[in-house]
């Protein structure tokens, strides 16, 4: 599927900010064999002093840009061709978890993919019991880890309900899972908690979702600002696979990935570091548009 | 007066040492001054022999001198929990721990070969990382790490070394050989505090310490202070010390080493990234920075790339880092060196890295994320200490989160294998080693306390330099997991004894070729500090005056609601100053605030004037809860009064006349001079009650001078022309205005392009306009103009020095 995205990330200040840096990681990311950036750009206003782009430690790309002049608002506007190329429905070669954790000690390197960097706790998610007692009550014994992510993710899915005003940017998962309600960054959240508590690596994707579904198909959660779901390592033959607890479906080809990361903290859209003394609001607007292919 | 080995007196068995210095030797464990074979090692014998000599008075003579230097010198150290944020007496243990000079090379070599290692460690796991893949560190301990700090991967430190300063915490164990218990590569700390035990201990034994070869330890921090300045990239470049401020247990040492090495004491606050340079906002503007020492934690330095939650940092240092314009000591992300579980590969990594053996052994230790290590400390769990593995303390002072194997509990033992089997990649096992035990003064008689060891390791243009000295650390108890402060544990000098005379160095420069460095550019937070320290100093007068005149006229009026007493009452309410408290909790506050601002700048301040400060806070607050209104109170005004005149003395004599000293004058002079004129407006009206005038003269000092000056009784227009306009009386406003201009023109940016800057315009708009005024004049409304202004300069000068 070859897509156009359009993402605007606006801020409005109540008391204009003095300056200000911030961490900007919005441009989706080529994966071989996954996705392809053909085409990508970042607008912002007002014009920052200093802008830098980097690639991060897990691959994705990231702008750092920094301001010096007094603004009350600032506006990021991304635009990108992506060309999506996923393989679905692979058959499922992914070992039980106490060959996984064997597997796991064998893989001796700290490469980006590396599963090492998933199993522990992270900045946003620290271990939880409770988390860890739904887990074990998901996982039956004899299922393979592709199993268990797929149990996981339905239940997840029918327990909580998707709701916009119930949660924001800074709950912790914990809170989520007491409520049973959020939005794709907590399902996102719970369900990698859940994860590493049966020892199954597993880590963050924000990205994007196609906007208008296919013909006869449903509209997917999300899909109105920046997306977030779960991916898993299955072992060596199988490796990573994405699952989307929000929508209970395996991650697609309408699932355009922009960052991966241990949790949220590692692949925030807009990180930022201004000094200010008053309220902002922010809004998102995305269009993920497929095009068709001219003549 | 060296003793021959000859002469070596034996303690056990034939107790020559009676009374005070009778002292024995704990079975089994190795000390420090008794040889396993019971005589006194010979480095100990010229103390011991001075010790002899002395009776119990004199010891304590000797004793309250080293104490009474800690004191002097300001030097605390911050307890945390029940009693947080209290600032305790330095716990010294008077009697140093000496070791022989052959012995201690043979240690320092082992931890130069430690310090080497660490160092190719640290630019592995940041680098290639073929540790992990030739399977010689598993990828668990780093990937799991906290200490991994990842936007460091892939770069290669300014200069090209992540190490510059260590320090390891080492003990001797029964066999009388040394161990390392762990490696501090984070932040290390104590090295200050090492130098302040040095003078102490050295003013309790002045005499055996000059004769006795003990090595200095100023050629260590020189070299080291040489080394930093030569990893400057241009000579104009500042070096700094990034302390988390003063909330930190080991604040005092950030601020006494930044003083003894001459650098800028900064917090993250004070930093900005600008072109990938870090540049420190200054009242002279930014200015760059190429080296920082720091003491912060790693995590905590930059909010934008590290830890999101951090206050302390300054976001862009991690692109700073990228760029190569700032070398940071140590590179960021080297405290995962410091991860318990490491010590376990040590030895075969070493092996591997080097070609050679460790020299110096880490403490036995078994991973037990591995099945045959795991097993192995389940079979010995009797000799073990089982931690958490990440854990990046000792196991004797992590806030007890390691336990004794031996001390689990019969029924509890069962299920330890299913404690390791569950949990085991985050434990380690230990051998339970007994540290040696060196003799501590308790009770008038020398005792035997478990010791260990910290000892500091430099980078220099020579290579790695061992401090020959120490950081020692005393148990209270026999106990070696009472060693740590916050435990009651206390701390000694340790001193490196050569059989021949030692090289003297000190660190103030050598007489012939001298240069005379002006200070740097003032850094803005320090600017503002001290700009509200002149502020709450002077309006803490201004309130003790107003409060000593009104007490006074209580003492002989005894009725709140005579008319002036009532006035004036009405005028403090404005200020939020209650007189219905003798000595009021709003003044207690205000000179809090004054100790508060001093503290966040203390490498400026000489010790004297901080006591002095500290002393005036201690006095109010007792005042507060104890003296009575009248003649009691104004009493204790008085005494504040000559407090705080006491402090401003000391800073007046003793701060050197530079950019800090002219912001806290003007803080000063501002507020005085917006004191007077609320006080003139409200006492020098026509309606003013009876009295008003003499008081208002008594307020202001100015009686005799009103006397000679004036020869007739107190007038509105006399007083007024005294306090208000008279360029003479210390205590008028336009005296402030004058010197409130005089300052000014010797800070930074008086002028730019050749035109005076618009604080320094509104400085001497303010000074003509009231120049030319007479008495008559000087209305309420003109009075309450020119508040306004003063607080506008006060205003324009934060917008243009402070921010």
């Amino acid at each position: 599927m070859l897509y156009d995205i359009n993402l605007r990330i606006e801020y409005d200040y109540e008391v204009a900010v003095s300056g200000g840096r911030h961490m900007v990681r919005i441009l989706p990311r080529s994966i071989p064999g996954r996705q392809r950036l053909i085409a990508g750009a970042i607008d912002i206003v007002p014009q920052p002093v200093e802008r830098n782009g980097l690639v991060d430690f897990f691959e994705n790309s990231a702008t750092s840009i920094l301001f010096r002049n007094a603004h009350d608002r600032l506006e990021v506007d991304m635009q990108a061709r992506v060309q999506v190329d996923i393989r679905e429905d692979l058959p499922d070669f992914s070992p039980r978890p106490g060959e996984l954790s064997r597997e796991i000690a064998a893989y001796w390197s700290l490469d980006p993919a590396s599963p090492h960097h998933f199993t522990g706790h992270s900045p946003r998610l620290p271990h939880c019991p409770v988390i860890a007692e739904y887990a074990r009550s998901i996982a039956r014994d004899g299922m393979t880890v592709q199993e268990i992510g797929n149990a996981i993710c339905e239940r997840i899915h029918a327990d909580f309900t998707y709701d916009a005003e119930a949660t924001s940017v800074e709950t912790t998962p914990i809170e989520a899972f007491r409520l049973k309600r959020g939005v794709c960054q907590d399902f996102t959240h719970v369900m990698i908690v859940a994860l590493r508590s049966l020892g199954i690596p597993a880590g963050y994707v924000s990205g994007f979702l196609r906007t208008i579904p296919p013909a006869g198909k449903e509209r997917l959660e999300g899909a109105d600002a920046m997306h977030a779901w779960v991916r898993l390592w299955c072992g060596r033959v199988t490796g990573w696979i994405e699952l989307d607890p929000t929508n209970n479906i395996p991650a697609g080809s309408d699932h355009i990935v922009v960052g991966y990361g241990r949790d949220y903290a590692d692949v925030a859209p807009v990180i930022g570091i201004v000094k200010s003394y008053g309220q902002q609001t922010t809004s998102q607007a995305v269009d993920v548009i497929p095009v068709t292919p001219q003549g | 007066m060296t003793s021959t080995a000859a002469e070596a007196e034996r303690i056990d068995g034939n107790p020559v040492l009676e009374g005070l210095m009778k002292y024995a030797p704990l079975p089994g464990i190795a000390d420090e001054m008794v040889a396993p074979d019971g005589t006194v090692r010979p480095v100990w014998q010229p103390l011991l022999s001075a010790l002899r000599r002395m009776d119990e008075a004199e010891l304590a003579s000797r004793f309250a001198r080293a104490d009474r230097y800690l004191r002097d010198a300001g030097v605390f150290y911050r307890a945390y929990g029940k009693d947080a944020g209290g600032e305790r007496a330095w716990p010294l243990s008077h009697i140093p721990v000496l070791i022989d000079q052959s012995e201690w090379e043979t240690l320092s070599r082992g931890l130069v070969q430690r310090a080497e290692l660490l160092e190719m460690i640290a630019a592995d796991i940041y680098g290639p990382a073929r540790l992990v893949s030739e399977g010689l560190l598993p990828a668990s301990l780093i990937g799991t790490n906290s200490e991994y700090l990842r936007p460091l991967v892939g770069l290669t430190p300014a200069g090209g070394h992540f190490l510059h300063f260590c320090s390891f915490e080492v003990g001797r164990g029964p066999d009388g050989n040394w161990w390392v218990l762990s490696d501090r590569t984070e932040a290390p700390s104590g090295a200050g505090f090492a130098l302040e035990n040095r003078v102490a201990t050295a003013r309790a034994f002045s005499d055996v310490y000059a004769e006795a070869h003990v090595h200095r330890l100023a050629g260590f921090f020189g070299a080291f202070r040489d080394a930093l300045l030569a990893g400057r990239q241009f000579e104009d470049d500042r070096i700094a010390v990034l302390s988390p401020g003063p909330a930190n247990e080991t604040y005092f040492e950030h601020a006494y080493i930044a003083r003894y090495l001459g650098f800028t004491l900064l917090e993250g606050e004070d930093l900005t990234v600008v072109r990938g340079r870090v540049m420190v906002r200054t009242v002279a503007g930014l200015k760059p920075v190429s080296v920082l020492w720091r003491r912060l934690d790693a995590s905590f330095a930059d909010p934008l790339e590290l830890n999101h939650q951090s206050q302390l940092g300054t976001p862009g240092i991690v692109e700073a880092l990228r760029a190569g314009s700032v070398r940071i000591v140590n590179a960021l992300g080297t405290g995962i060196l410091e991860t318990r579980a490491l010590l376990a590969f040590m030895p075969t990594i070493c092996r591997h890295l080097t070609g050679e053996d460790l020299l110096l052994p880490s403490i036995a230790t078994w991973w037990c994320g591995q099945k045959l290590e795991r097993e192995q400390v389940a079979a010995n769990i009797e000799k073990m200490v089982i931690g958490p593995a990440f854990s990046t303390r000792p196991f004797f002072d992590d806030n007890g989160r390691s336990v004794l194997g031996s001390a689990l509990r019969e029924n509890a033992k069962l299920s330890i294998t299913d404690w390791l089997d569950s949990d085991g990649s985050g434990l380690v096992g230990q051998e339970a080693v007994t540290l040696s035990t060196t003799p501590a003064y308790v009770d008038g008689k020398l005792v035997p306390r478990p010791m260990s060891l910290r000892v500091f390791a430099a980078r220099t243009g020579d290579g790695w330099q061992i401090m020959p000295g120490g950081f020692a650390r005393i148990s209270s108890g026999n106990d070696v997991s009472a060693i740590t402060m916050q435990d009651g544990g206390s701390a000694a000098d340790v001193w490196i004894v050569s059989d021949k005379p030692v090289d003297r160095t000190t660190l103030l420069p050598a007489d012939e070729n001298f240069t005379r460095n002006m200070p740097g550019s003032l850094p803005s937070r320090a600017a503002d500090n001290l700009f509200w320290l002149g502020r709450y100093i002077e309006r803490a007068e201004g309130a003790l005056r107003i409060l000593r005149a009104w007490h006074g006229r209580f003492a002989e009026y005894a009725d709140p609601d005579q008319p002036l007493l009532r006035d004036v009452t009405d005028y403090l309410k404005e200020l939020d100053i209650d007189t219905a408290e003798p000595v009021p909790s709003s003044l207690v506050i205000n000179i809090d605030s004054a100790v508060f601002s001093a503290s966040n700048i203390r490498d400026r301040f000489s010790p004297d004037g901080w006591l002095a400060l500290a002393d005036l806070a201690k006095t109010a607050r007792r005042f507060h809860s104890s003296v009575q209104p009248g003649d009691d109170a104004t009493r204790a005004m008085t005494v504040l009064l000559r407090k705080l005149a006491g402090f401003a003395g000391l800073v007046h004599e003793n701060m050197y006349r530079f950019t800090g000293w002219r912001f806290l004058s003007i803080g000063r002079y501002l507020e005085r001079g917006l004191h007077m004129t609320r006080l003139l407006r409200h006492l020098a009206g026509e309606d003013a009650p009876d009295g008003a005038l003499d008081m208002l003269l008594e307020i202001g000092d100015s009686v005799m001078t009103h006397r000679r000056r004036y020869n007739v009784a107190t007038a509105r227009l006399t007083v007024t022309d005294l306090l208000a306009l008279d360029p003479l009386n210390p205590r008028s406003v336009l005296y402030q205005l004058n010197e409130i201009k005089t300052e000014i023109e010797q800070l930074p940016f008086a002028y730019s392009n050749g035109q005076m800057s618009p604080f320094y315009r509104e400085a001497m708009r303010l000074h003509a306009g009231l120049a030319v005024m007479t008495p008559e004049g000087m209305t309420p409304e003109a009075y309450r103009r020119f508040e306004g202004e003063l607080e506008k300069l006060s205003d324009i000068l934060g917008q243009t020095y402070l921010s």
